[in-house]
């Protein structure tokens, strides 16, 4: 039983985490956390599940076309809900426009694809259902290929470097003259793709179901609450950290009680640490 | 330096900008010749950070005009600004302090063309011997002032018509601060024009061709370096009427 | 005191034009409850139900309204307070793990439950950020649920259980109708009563001029766990409600649809309203009733209309509605403050002595912001504190109203130290202020802005507002005169009922010193009041400082005007580098040649 505790619970952490690091990538371009993040995770699966099964693409163009989707997604975020509200001084206004888009792309997947869970294709057909099976180490290849591919930009790919410096001073970067807005879209179009690619990897797990779209939400959330907003390291720790407990609350006190006590530990923990365990960003009120 | 007969390089007139409600400039005129030092003077809550942004693109006009190299730069924002050569070191010394000074410099020339990046950011590091050695380190491993030399040296890897540097003196010591101010001098030579705002007036005159003092939004001295009786007209200038 | 033929008919205007005012809020609230009577009336049953379904929510959301809309907090996940009044009402009716309570009484213990619980969902607002809080109130709608499916022993699992049946008159559906209106009916009145309170003004001062609410001495957590004890009950009492309205409950009637449903009402309705969200609420019921069809896209529709109005017209129905302030203002007003009234306005004992700071310390991020100050500022004097960017002028404020508290050092005022870090206290103790930039209600008026300054002297209760008992109404009759007073004297008694954001940037800051003589302190600071202003306005504003000194109350400016320090100040302090530099009459500052080096460097 524990080794099928680890086995899903890394598997299942793995996509909380990347839901975490697509938040994470948002907050990073833009000072705003997105409803949509969650919902990209969704559109991971659906995606998939739709181009692959229902259109019987080959899984390879099936992943581009996901990528591509979720990018444009990203894209859409950040013009319709994000961009607008960022002129105006009130901060809340940024959380209802990205809960009515996320609202909307919920609502139409569900209308349009299926409010039950759909098939997700086998990616590679390793594995024939044990805990070795490619659902369980599939998300967590894809969440570290991720991360390794996250760091070569940040560090070795000048737009890269333009990303970090656009989240640690945004208005010294654009002083500098840094197309400030153009790296914001990019930056959402990635935070899309990361999401996107999340749900992808987690699809035999998760399968194509609408009802994710709020579950990751909230669970993609937890990391970025626990590791401090903005920071993806912590992101990382936290939604591995998440996935472990919750499997383990499943498989020992079953399913609803399971999330209870998931969300005590968030409540708790937030209220002890509201700037996550690790520190994140702060601002100074006076 | 002979004020030039030709078209001064900048050219503002009439400007009025604030933020959202509050009005900070309320019409200021200035000129900058091709290669000229200009040095912009002035108490605090004055209107000289605002200036200089508002110049650069940061911050939105509300009235007026400004011309520079020839081009109308109303509406612009700081990427054109910077792309047609006005380079506006912030005050603060703001670098980005995760990364290194390679990178910061690489990030300053953002939009000059792959193949002459390398070139410009040791052109730049060349002024500042004592950043050029620690190239590899963060920004975070800076001492107060050697930020404010990266910054500087952020500002002239686009190889700049005009260079702006709000404040480069603030929270460094003496000698550090004549190092910045040696290199002004040092750019003027090369063709440079350079519009210093400045706190401490003793220094900013040394080095400058022309000085303007703004008090309350407006310009309320306008005079060549070298005139007699600059110290008490400042005074008066800053402070309103003489003590009673 | 001899009031003047003139201040007389200007107290007669005043109540005429509350009289006037209150009857143009009331109206149309009321008009809507007369048009609700005749529903069942006019139509047949089917309607009917559909108007007490409307009612039923607006039990709820007229009072999440309070924690939405006027406090800003963004409790989506409300639908948990719903089903827990439900079930609550339900298992206590049905009788399942007590003997069957009477249907009123069930209501009534729901109603606590939903206050206790209320407070527990509302707790994380206090900690957390606006995002995290949302989601939080989310987790909990979940969690409810999901014991709901849970606990079947109880709740009857996924099978759901009977709601409860009312007695008779109230078993028709006209009668429950009625029953349902009546509650609603109370609700708004309640809600309105709060609206029109310190209470309600101290929400929306909390939720869009924080650091403002707190110098002026509101008490944030307090006031936010009295409004979720308020709105918990009510939302469990409606749930109880829509328990009897189905006739069955199951977890499944309780979807996340429901609860975006009761939040977008309050926003399309428009923040800081009451009829905008009434009226958001009927319309949102009815909606589905034309646009059948829809049936299926209906949260979809919900989402583009939240999106429409955050975009487009973020002040929702109310803003709409608001005739009143789309008159045009005359473009070149000036502000003629009337120097004399500002007697009436500050008349209070003020035996107290000075501020001291001695010794005072305090750094961020390693840097000494203010490195060991000693200051007196004497009573009924005009102290001026100046000194180069970056000297510590702000922070000294800071430290003095209490947002910031020293590493080192303290700070008395007349003789007992004020306790570092609580700046809720400095309004009662006597300490009032202004800031840098202002820090104003932009979507309340001008009125409403100034009354925020003397919430301190309310004395009516929490109940006794929201029952409008005698001590409420003549709290507010006695603080609507001051604050009439106080823009008289700044001399912007004719923008009373302007909406604030609508004000030129001087008038704000006008405005701003009458909200702090609300507080009748023994000292104010003002933080760069000239800033902005013509020339002319700093003159006026000159000599309404000196006129607040006469009377007795301590003035504490920073300032970078020189002309306005040297001319009104009794003593100057000059800071540099977080340390006192020189200390004396402006006469002495003016040639103190360190100052004058400091301010020109070298």
């Amino acid at each position: 039983m524990l080794a099928s505790i680890i086995a899903s619970g890394l598997a299942v952490g793995a996509v909380y985490a990347l839901i975490g690091v697509t938040y994470n990538t948002m907050f990073s371009a833009s000072r705003v956390m997105s409803f949509t993040a969650g919902q990209l995770g969704m559109l991971g699966g659906v995606f998939g599940s739709l181009f692959v099964l229902r259109l019987g693409m080959p899984l390879v163009v099936g992943l581009v076309l996901m990528l591509v989707c979720c990018a444009i997604v990203g894209l859409i975020t950040e013009f319709v809900a994000v961009r607008p509200v960022l002129k105006s001084l009130d901060q809340h206004l940024y959380v209802l426009s990205t809960l009515a888009l996320a609202l909307m792309i919920q609502q139409v997947v569900a209308v349009e694809w299926s409010t039950e869970p759909q098939a997700f294709p086998r990616v590679f057909g390793i594995g024939g259902g044990g805990i070795l099976d490619e659902k369980f180490w599939l998300p967590v290849l894809t969440c570290a290929a991720a991360i390794c591919a996250l760091e070569l930009l940040y560090r070795r790919t000048l737009t890269g470097l333009a990303f970090l410096a656009i989240a640690e001073d945004n208005f010294a970067a654009r002083a500098l003259g840094l197309p400030e807005r153009n790296l914001r879209m990019a930056s959402y179009a990635l935070a899309g793709m990361i999401g996107g690619l999340a749900g992808f990897s987690g699809g035999q797990l998760l399968l194509a179901f609408v009802a994710n779209g709020p579950l990751l939400n909230f669970y993609g959330f937890v990391p970025v609450a626990l590791g401090g907003l903005g920071n993806n390291r912590g992101a990382i720790v936290g939604g591995f950290a998440l996935g472990l407990f919750q499997q383990a609350a499943n498989f020992l006190v079953g399913g609803i009680f399971a999330s209870v006590a998931v969300f005590m530990l968030f409540i708790i923990v937030l209220l002890a640490a509201p700037r996550g365990l690790f520190g994140g960003h702060l601002a100074r009120r006076v | 330096m002979p004020i030039s007969a030709a078209e001064p390089l900048l050219d503002i007139h009439g400007l009025e900008a604030g933020y959202g409600k509050i009005a900070v400039l309320h019409g200021v005129d200035m000129t900058i010749g091709a290669g000229e030092v200009v040095t912009l003077l002035g108490p605090n809550g004055a209107g000289k950070t605002t200036l200089l942004r508002a110049i650069s693109g940061l911050v939105p006009w509300n009235a007026g005009g400004v011309t520079f190299a020839g081009l109308n730069i109303a509406g612009i924002g700081p990427r054109e600004t910077a792309r047609r050569g006005l380079a506006h070191v912030i005050e603060g010394h703001r670098i980005f302090t995760n990364q290194t000074v390679t990178d910061n410099l690489l990030l300053a020339g953002y939009d000059v063309p792959r193949a002459e990046r390398d070139a410009r950011v040791d052109e730049a590091l060349s002024y500042f011997p004592e950043i050029a050695a620690k190239r590899y380190d963060r920004g975070s491993t800076l001492s107060g002032g050697q930020q404010q030399m990266l910054a500087v040296a952020q500002g002239l890897v686009r190889q700049p018509k005009l260079l702006m540097l709000d404040e480069p003196s603030a929270g460094l010591s003496p000698v550090l601060v004549d190092r910045v101010l040696a290199v002004v001098t040092k750019l003027q030579k090369t063709g440079t024009a350079v519009l210093l705002v400045e706190q401490l007036i003793e220094k900013a005159l040394a080095v400058a061709d022309r000085v303007y003092a703004l008090a309350q939004g407006k310009i309320v001295l306008q005079a060549s370096t070298d005139e007699a009786d600059l110290p008490r007209r400042l005074e008066q200038a800053y402070f309103g009427s003489e003590a009673a | 005191m001899a009031l003047s033929s003139e201040s007389a008919a200007g107290a007669m205007q005043e109540k005429s034009l509350a009289g006037v005012g209150s009857w143009m809020f009331a109206g149309p609230l009321i008009l809507i409850f007369c048009l609700a009577l005749l529903v069942p009336f006019v139509t047949n049953d089917y309607w009917v139900l559909i108007a007490t379904r409307a009612a039923i929510y607006w039990v709820l959301v007229g009072a999440l309204n309070l924690v939405i809309g006027f406090a800003g907090q963004l409790a989506i996940g409300y639908v948990a307070l719903l089903t827990l009044g439900a079930y609550s009402t339900s298992v206590l009716v049905a009788g399942n793990v007590s003997p069957p309570v009477p249907v009123f009484a069930a209501l009534a213990i729901a109603g606590v439950a939903g206050a206790i619980f209320g407070v527990i969902v509302g707790l994380p607002a206090l900690r957390l950020r606006t995002f995290y809080f949302a989601i939080s109130t989310l987790g909990f709608a979940t969690i409810i649920t999901q014991i709901a499916l849970a606990w079947q022993s109880v709740t009857g699992g996924g099978i759901g259980l009977p709601g409860p049946e009312m007695p008779a008159p109230f078993h028709t559906h006209g009668g429950f109708y009625f029953f349902c209106l009546a509650v609603a009916a109370l609700v708004t009145w309640m809600t309105a009563n709060i609206a029109h309170s310190r209470f309600g003004r101290g929400l929306i001062a909390v939720r869009d001029a924080d650091v403002a609410a707190e110098a002026t001495g509101i008490r944030k957590a307090r006031l936010l766990m009295t409004i979720f004890v308020f709105t918990g009950a009510s939302a469990a009492i409606a749930g109880g409600l829509f328990a009897t309205l189905q006739t069955y409950i199951t977890p499944d009637a309780f979807t996340f649809d429901l609860s975006v449903l009761f939040f977008i009402s309050i926003l399309i309705g428009g923040r800081g309203s009451i009829l905008g969200p009434l009226l958001g609420t009927v319309i949102l019921t009815l909606l589905p009733e034309f646009a059948a069809p829809l049936a299926a896209w209906s949260t979809f529709l919900h989402a583009v209309l939240l999106l429409v109005i955050v975009l487009v017209a973020p002040g929702g129905i109310a803003a709409l509605l608001d005739f009143g302030n789309r008159r045009a203002l005359r473009a070149n007003r000036t502000i003629v403050p009337k120097v004399d009234l500002v007697g009436r306005l500050l008349a209070a004992d003020k035996a107290k002595s000075g501020i001291a700071l001695r010794g005072v310390v305090l750094s961020f991020l390693g840097v000494r912001a203010i490195d060991g100050v000693d200051l007196d500022v004497e009573a009924g004097k005009i102290h001026g504190l100046i000194g180069p960017n970056g000297s510590g002028k702000t922070t000294i404020l800071n430290v003095i109203s209490g947002f910031y508290s020293p590493e080192a050092g303290s700070v008395a005022l007349g003789g007992e130290a004020l306790k570092p870090g609580d700046s809720e206290s400095r309004a009662s103790q006597g300490i009032a202020r202004t800031f840098q930039t202002p820090r104003i209600v932009g979507e309340a008026s001008v009125l409403q802005n100034v009354m925020i300054g003397g919430t301190i002297h309310g004395q009516s209760a929490f109940i006794e507002s929201l029952l409008s008992l005698p001590r409420h109404r003549s709290d507010e009759r006695k603080l609507r005169s001051e604050a009439m007073t106080a823009l008289s004297a700044v001399g912007l008694e004719s923008l009373a009922d302007i909406r604030a954001d609508r004000l030129q940037h001087s008038e704000l800051r006008f405005m701003e010193i009458a909200r702090a003589c609300m507080a009748r302190p023994a000292f104010i600071l003002l933080d760069e009041p000239a800033a902005g202003l013509s020339a002319d306005e700093i003159l006026r504003l000159g000599q309404f400082v000196k006129a607040i000194s006469r009377q007795g109350t301590g003035v504490l400016l920073v300032e970078h005007h020189a002309d306005l320090i040297f001319d009104i100040c009794d003593y100057v302090t000059v800071l540099n580098l977080g340390r006192v530099l020189a200390q004396g009459t402006p006469t002495e500052i003016r040639v103190h040649k360190e100052v004058i080096s400091a301010y020109l460097g070298g």
